[in-house]
């Protein structure tokens, strides 16, 4: 499908991106107090197109500190594991301070300013904006040296310190980025990612002989210092984040595949007792890259690095970065339970719906985490099985794109998909709707423009918007592109809108045509003509043409497509044969209606469904009961 | 004084169960009947649901976690009511047992066919007794609590500081396995102490638990095997009833699945009624081997010997 997408580049030096940004840091890392000493020099280039005097930074480590915004929103709605209300514990405090900050020799450190743009909150450092004597021409560079200390929380949010492993990811000052014509640096909030320009990264790693470090980029070399320490140089480049993870206790195992780009190295970072998972984690990596392979594009990147935290770091996985991820397992996994394959499948898909394709996380997270989720669901249903490929055990099972369907369909209508991240009435809807409602209207949607359609759209998006930091328009506009369809009235439900899609059998039933005339008996049924009614009805307010499907009992049955824009709509037939069933999208297509139990009714009552229910229930409180006894 | 059980002992109550086996099926029949009771709500929510959608067949051929989950996510959630109402029918059929252990217990250690009025005279006579023993029974678990809140809190240290994941999880299988024997003892205990209540009458449940931890010190490592062995058995069959469920039965066939359920719980149900006949055996043979040998053999009685079913009953 992608024989033209191998990525050719207009930049130049070959470079696959337009490089914003150069990041030279030389960082070490202090294992006793779990902390980075560290120099960054920032080559920025003006390509703004006008002169830029004022630069905001991230300073997302300062988020770990009991007043952030962070940790208030934690406080308020829980996320990524952490409940809501939970109390603070200071081994999860953490900081970055600028220690310096030169520009063309001038120390600025003292002009820098803390800047809270989302909400004001003056106890948030996440952000500070610093003006340089002179303003910056378009076309021109300006050098940024820093130095900074890093103060590492015990694992929290992605990043920290566990025992003696480490996730140091975004961990260094980083520059926001010019967009829509203004610079784009937000706050760090409990339900939102990140959003930086491409470049390069030269990264020195100065830390213990001992340590086994995976990180995001090629090791160019290492040395061996007099004093027990080492130094790894990391080179990087068409990537917009730099992350490493270290732990003595790793155990590294490789592999490759080689796709339409060429060869990529698989580096897998083992932590110790989960090593029955490590050929897990590789099959679904090699899956997953021939399937974005030959549905997506290619990936240009050589490598890819899987890093596995230990037990009891769990908030450091299932987190992307450019080129290295981290996944999640335990020592006991059993197979028919595929998370190690379905946190590969996901973390990897960001390389394309976030590395590559660099949208802006913080505002357009449905178009990063929901395509994503879009993605997996395809391609774990296909590599797995459609209805096995999240959980496959002889007792029960459960497919990929269901569980996305589930996720949406436990809050439906909170938020419409582009809201902002950490405006979300709650981190449930922020995941509900982002992750979970985005796959579902992306799988509806295959109904109006077809799968292939869908599928060639998703390619398409991806090649014009791979290193770039395309925004919702530009994707919705794509799919119209492609399908050469006017999408608008399905986007402004299902995008912008909240509207719910819920449509019922609202009756259907047959009755004798002549009713009145109770006493005359016909002399075979197939004599009597029957009226049979089926009248559908639209619960939600999401306006969506369904077909209709009715079936009589004698085997013939009747199509009827509803555009839907009225409130209801009755068909009535006159026939010999009565009323079997009728059932709303028979072939289960419209997968963002909440509710598929009363799309359909069935005259033949069947209890089959209930009783093994019943079974199950009335066995488990018989149990529950023995257990009670026992114990008085 | 330590007693060898004999070894026909835990075939003996198996046989002691098999002969009163109308206590089974009443037992089975309270529970079956208390289930239905707690489930009834669900049943009647999820029914206009499942019972004429095509949708529910996804749960016929199969068993679809998200069929289920959808069901719940539904506003009037069908499958949201059983929780309370399990509770409540549990709690209710605790205290039927309770109840009815008095009426069990004086069947098992006096081996005489009961009569309603006496097997029910039986169970209101020793009801307040076996009440106060479950509420030293409670104290009783005091310590067990805190030692596994202990044990807890040494579980997430060893969590914390230990590098490899077993250390912690190995700790906590460790535990588990600790408590359950530790809560299996208390139970063979005061087992007894209801088995020495119920044979001697006693009112006293003060002496009749020191009784009952003098006899089980004294015999501890053969009345708990006698437990031990027959739980173990009751685990192996209820293992092979679901493996039966899960991998030999048709998810169509509800029928065979009831049945076999039920057959797993009436099992169940045996395997306890099986424990406390045993303990009953057990002490009508202490009751005997205690009994001092007279120097000269008494004169024969003119009156015919009361029976011990009714004596115990006053």
């Amino acid at each position: 499908m992608n024989g033209q997408a191998i990525p050719t580049s207009s930049e130049p030096n070959g470079a696959l991106s337009t490089r914003v940004v150069a990041y030279s840091i030389d960082a070490k890392l202090n294992t006793t107090n779990h902390a980075i000493d560290a120099t960054e020099t920032l080559v920025y280039r003006n390509l703004t197109g006008q002169p830029q005097q004022t630069f905001p930074f991230h300073l997302y480590l300062n988020a770990f500190q009991p007043q952030s915004t962070l940790m208030t929103e934690v406080r308020l709605n829980g996320a990524r594991g952490i409940g809501a209300d939970s109390g603070w514990n200071d081994k999860h405090r953490a900081s970055i301070t600028i220690n310096k900050l030169e520009v063309e020799g001038v120390d600025l450190a003292g002009k820098m300013q803390f800047i809270q743009p989302d909400d004001h909150n003056t106890n948030d450092h996440t952000v500070f904006q610093v003006t340089l004597p002179q303003p910056v021409a378009p076309g021109a560079s300006v050098e940024f040296h820093m130095t900074f200390h890093d103060q590492l929380p015990e694992v929290l949010y992605r990043t920290g310190y566990k025992r003696n492993f480490y996730m140091v990811g975004q961990w260094f000052p980083k520059v926001g980025v010019w967009w829509k014509n203004g610079w784009n640096c937000h706050q760090f909030h409990a339900d939102s990612e990140f959003f930086a320009d491409f470049g390069t990264f030269d990264v020195n790693l100065t830390l213990p002989q001992d340590e086994i470090v995976g990180a995001a980029g090629d090791l160019a070399s290492t040395v061996n210092n007099p004093d027990g320490t080492k130094s790894m140089k990391f080179h990087s480049e068409d990537v917009h984040d730099f992350s490493w993870a270290a732990s003595p206790d790793f155990t590294m195992v490789e592999d490759s595949w080689t796709g339409s780009a060429g060869p990529v190295k698989i580096h897998v970072f083992m932590s110790p007792g989960n090593m029955t998972s490590a050929s897990r984690y590789i099959q679904a990596q090699k899956g997953t890259l021939a399937w974005y392979d030959k549905w997506i594009g290619p990936y240009p990147y050589g490598r890819i690095t899987i890093v596995d935290p230990p037990h009891g770091a769990a908030n450091a996985g299932g987190m992307e970065y450019p080129t290295l991820f981290t996944a999640g397992t335990g020592w006991f996994m059993p197979k028919g339970l595929l998370v190690p394959e379905d946190v590969v499948n996901h973390e990897f898909g960001h390389q394309y719906w976030y590395g590559m394709v660099a949208t802006n996380e913080f505002e357009d997270a449905w178009l990063d985490e929901g395509i994503n989720s879009y993605v997996e669901a395809k391609s774990m249903d296909a590599l797995y099985g459609p209805k096995t490929s999240m959980v496959n055990f002889p007792f029960a099972t459960l497919g990929s794109s269901d569980l996305m369907r589930l996720e949406y369909i436990s809050l439906p209508d909170t938020d419409p998909l582009t809201r902002f991240s950490w405006k979300y009435i709650s981190d449930n809807a922020y995941g509900g709707v982002t992750y979970g409602k985005t796959a579902t209207v992306l799988l509806t949607l295959e109904k109006i423009i077809g799968e292939d359609t869908m599928l060639a759209a998703m390619h398409e998006y991806f090649l014009r918007y791979r290193f770039k930091h395309p925004t919702t328009e530009d994707f919705l506009k794509t799919i119209e592109d492609v399908s050469h369809q006017d999408l608008k009235w399905y986007f402004d439900q299902a995008v912008y809108g909240t509207n719910v899609l819920d449509y019922e059998i609202w009756d259907a039933h047959s009755d004798r045509l002549n009713w009145w005339e109770k006493e005359i008996r016909a002399k075979s049924p197939n004599e009597e003509t029957h009226r049979t009614y089926v009248t559908v009805h639209r619960k939600g307010d999401f306006i969506f043409p369904v077909d209709v499907v009715v079936k009589f009992e004698d085997g013939s049955s009747a199509t009827e497509h509803w555009d839907g824009r009225d409130r209801w709509i009755r068909y009535t037939y006159d026939r010999k044969a009565k009323l079997a069933s009728a059932e709303i999208d028979p072939l289960n297509q419209v997968r963002l209606d909440r509710t598929s139990f009363n799309n359909s009714f069935v005259v033949q009552e069947d209890k089959r469904a209930i009783h093994k229910l019943h079974n199950i229930w009335i066995f488990g409180s018989e149990w529950f009961s023995q257990f009670l006894a026992w114990l008085s | 004084m330590r007693l060898e059980p004999r070894p026909k002992t835990f075939a003996s109550g198996a046989a002691l169960v098999w002969r009163w086996q109308r206590i089974l099926w009443w037992i089975f029949i309270v529970n079956l009947v208390l289930a239905l009771f707690a489930t009834k709500g669900m049943v009647e929510r999820a029914d206009w649901a499942l019972s004429h959608s095509v949708a529910s067949g996804r749960l016929v051929n199969g068993f679809d976690l998200f069929s289920i989950a959808e069901l719940a996510a539904q506003p009037d959630n069908p499958l949201e009511q059983p929780g309370p109402a399990v509770f409540h029918y549990s709690v209710i059929f605790a205290v039927f047992m309770l109840f009815a252990a008095g009426g069990i217990l004086a069947t098992y250690v006096f081996d005489a066919k009961p009569t309603t009025s006496t097997f029910f005279e039986a169970c209101g006579h020793h009801f307040w007794r076996f009440f106060r023993l479950v509420i030293y029974l409670l104290l009783a678990f005091i310590p067990i609590g805190i030692l596994t809140a202990i044990c807890g809190s040494i579980y997430h240290r060893i969590d914390a500081v230990s590098n490899s994941p077993y250390s912690a999880d190995f700790f906590f299988i460790a535990i588990s396995l600790i408590v359950l024997l530790l809560t299996m003892v208390l139970r063979l205990w005061f087992d007894m102490a209801q088995v020495i209540a119920v044979a001697e009458d006693e009112t006293r449940m003060h002496g009749t638990l020191r009784r009952a931890a003098s006899l089980l010190a004294h015999n501890f490592g053969s009345l708990l095997w006698l437990y031990i062995r027959i739980s173990l058995l009751a685990w192996i069959v209820f293992g092979l009833g679901l493996y039966l469920w899960i991998y030999r039965l048709s998810p169509l066939s509800t029928a065979a699945v009831f049945l076999l359920t039920q057959l797993m719980l009436v099992f169940w149900i045996a395997a306890r009624l099986w424990q406390r006949a045993c303990e009953a055996l057990w002490y009508r043979q202490y009751q005997a081997a205690s009994v001092i040998e007279p120097s000269y053999t008494p004169a024969p009685s003119p009156e015919p010997a009361p029976v011990p079913y009714s004596t115990a009953m006053n």
